[in-house]
């Protein structure tokens, strides 16, 4: 190519450009923070805050709540990552739940595939996340650092994360009725579904908390770390009124793991 | 060394093979499953018919979470094709979901050819003549067309 004449002005190729820089920005993201990190103290969250009161309050009150932290990789899918990982791994100790919802998991691709969503590509993703959850299952005391292994591998951790997306977007296609009244503009579910869901590093929102805590009936406390009024950090559990099986911090933006005293 | 993105090309590969979308064929270059090559035929009743469109497509190993980079080779005229053949479509940016193979992304590019989006140009010309003089547009598309005989 490269003969372009006169006749191709706007040319300049804007979109590649942009996406370069992004993908400077995340290598560099990627190469110091791990996809779903060590447990910590809930200490060294406190040690970020010391010089902001307004921070440090709602730091301290946590901590009479929390004993640790473990925290995930900033790149939008903190969400999704955070969620699958704080519950498989409560669904190491607890067998009941892990047979429950392993029967959930297996019958949801037939769902997804009546939805419409395409079987061939579907098949893939359903597989990996089959193959993660099933170390859940394990009895073997190297459990948990085989499914910490997993989560920090990159085509099995975001494999998980995509399915988890296409289980959120069918939630909110199905009851597409219900969840038009919390889309801003004048956007329909499935548009939605296809820009803010579906696509992997879009970050996520109320909405889709919602929709995947719902879809797998998984009962999530998030606790808000923000310049709000309050002194303490509001917990919202999802779906409303749940007891809640895994806790997240949310500070703006970005979601981590907690773990209850 | 087999890798989740190889693994999904080679799924895609076959599935093109076995079930292959009318007027679209790709195939993965010799020795690099990670460039591909591909053409697709003028769909019918619109000024592309008749052409035959090669392009490629260079994937990463973050597909399928990221979509590949797709390029026209052959000279294009068409809104939303830039001079360097790249492609303006939402599902190779921002609209991109992972359950897109390689059979969705070419139909995808096959049905940008007969509906092209005017209000988002990549080649201002031709989102320009395609509004407001479709027969000096068709004029230079078949120009395409008929070039997209030589490559």
């Amino acid at each position: 190519m490269g003969d372009s004449g006169g006749e191709f002005e706007s040319g300049k190729n804007q979109d590649d450009l942009i996406m370069q820089r992004q993908r400077e920005i995340e290598k560099e993201i990627n190469e110091s923070i791990m996809l779903v990190g060590d447990k910590e103290s809930l200490s060294t969250l406190e040690a970020e805050y010391l010089s902001d009161e307004i921070y440090k309050l709602k730091v301290k009150d946590l901590a009479t709540k929390y004993k640790n932290i473990r925290r995930t990789r900033p790149d939008g899918n903190c969400f999704f990552r955070a969620f699958a990982y704080a519950y498989f791994e409560s669904l190491l100790d607890h067998k009941e739940d892990y047979n429950s919802f392993y029967n959930i998991a297996v019958e949801s691709k037939k769902k997804l595939i009546s939805l419409g969503f395409p079987q061939f590509t579907l098949e893939d993703f359903h597989d990996t996340f089959m193959e993660v959850l099933a170390i859940a299952g394990k009895e073997e005391p190297n459990a948990h650092d085989e499914l910490h292994a997993a989560f920090n591998n990159q085509g099995y951790s975001n494999y998980v994360v995509v399915y988890l997306r296409l289980l959120a977007s069918g939630q909110l296609q199905q009851d597409a009725d219900f969840y038009q009244h919390f889309i801003e503009g004048d956007r329909t579910i499935t548009e939605f579904c296809h820009q803010e869901v579906e696509p992997m590093f879009r970050e996520s929102d109320h909405i889709h908390i919602i929709a995947l805590s719902t879809a797998l009936n998984v009962g999530v406390r998030v606790r808000y770390l923000d310049r709000g009024e309050s002194t303490e950090a509001i917990a919202h559990d999802f779906p409303e009124g749940t007891q809640p099986t895994i806790h997240l911090l949310y500070r703006p933006s970005h979601y981590d793991i907690l773990y209850p005293i | 060394m087999s890798t989740p993105a190889r693994r999904r090309l080679m799924r895609d590969f076959k599935r093109l093979q076995e079930d292959p979308p009318t007027g679209v064929s790709g195939a993965p270059t010799d020795n690099n499953i990670m460039i591909w090559n591909a053409v697709i035929f003028g769909p019918h009743d619109t000024p592309f018919e008749d052409g035959t469109f090669k392009l490629t497509i260079e994937f990463t190993e973050e597909y399928p979470n990221k979509p590949p980079t797709v390029r026209f080779v052959s000279k294009m005229f068409h809104p939303n094709v830039y001079a360097d053949g790249g492609i303006c479509l939402d599902i190779l940016q921002n609209r991109w979901s992972p359950t897109y193979d390689v059979s969705a992304i070419l139909t995808s590019i096959q049905s940008l050819l007969s509906d092209p989006n005017p209000n988002s140009p990549a080649n201002s010309m031709a989102a320009q003549l395609y509004k407001e003089n479709r027969r000096e547009y068709e004029k230079r598309v078949r120009a395409c067309v008929e070039q997209s005989f030589v490559d």
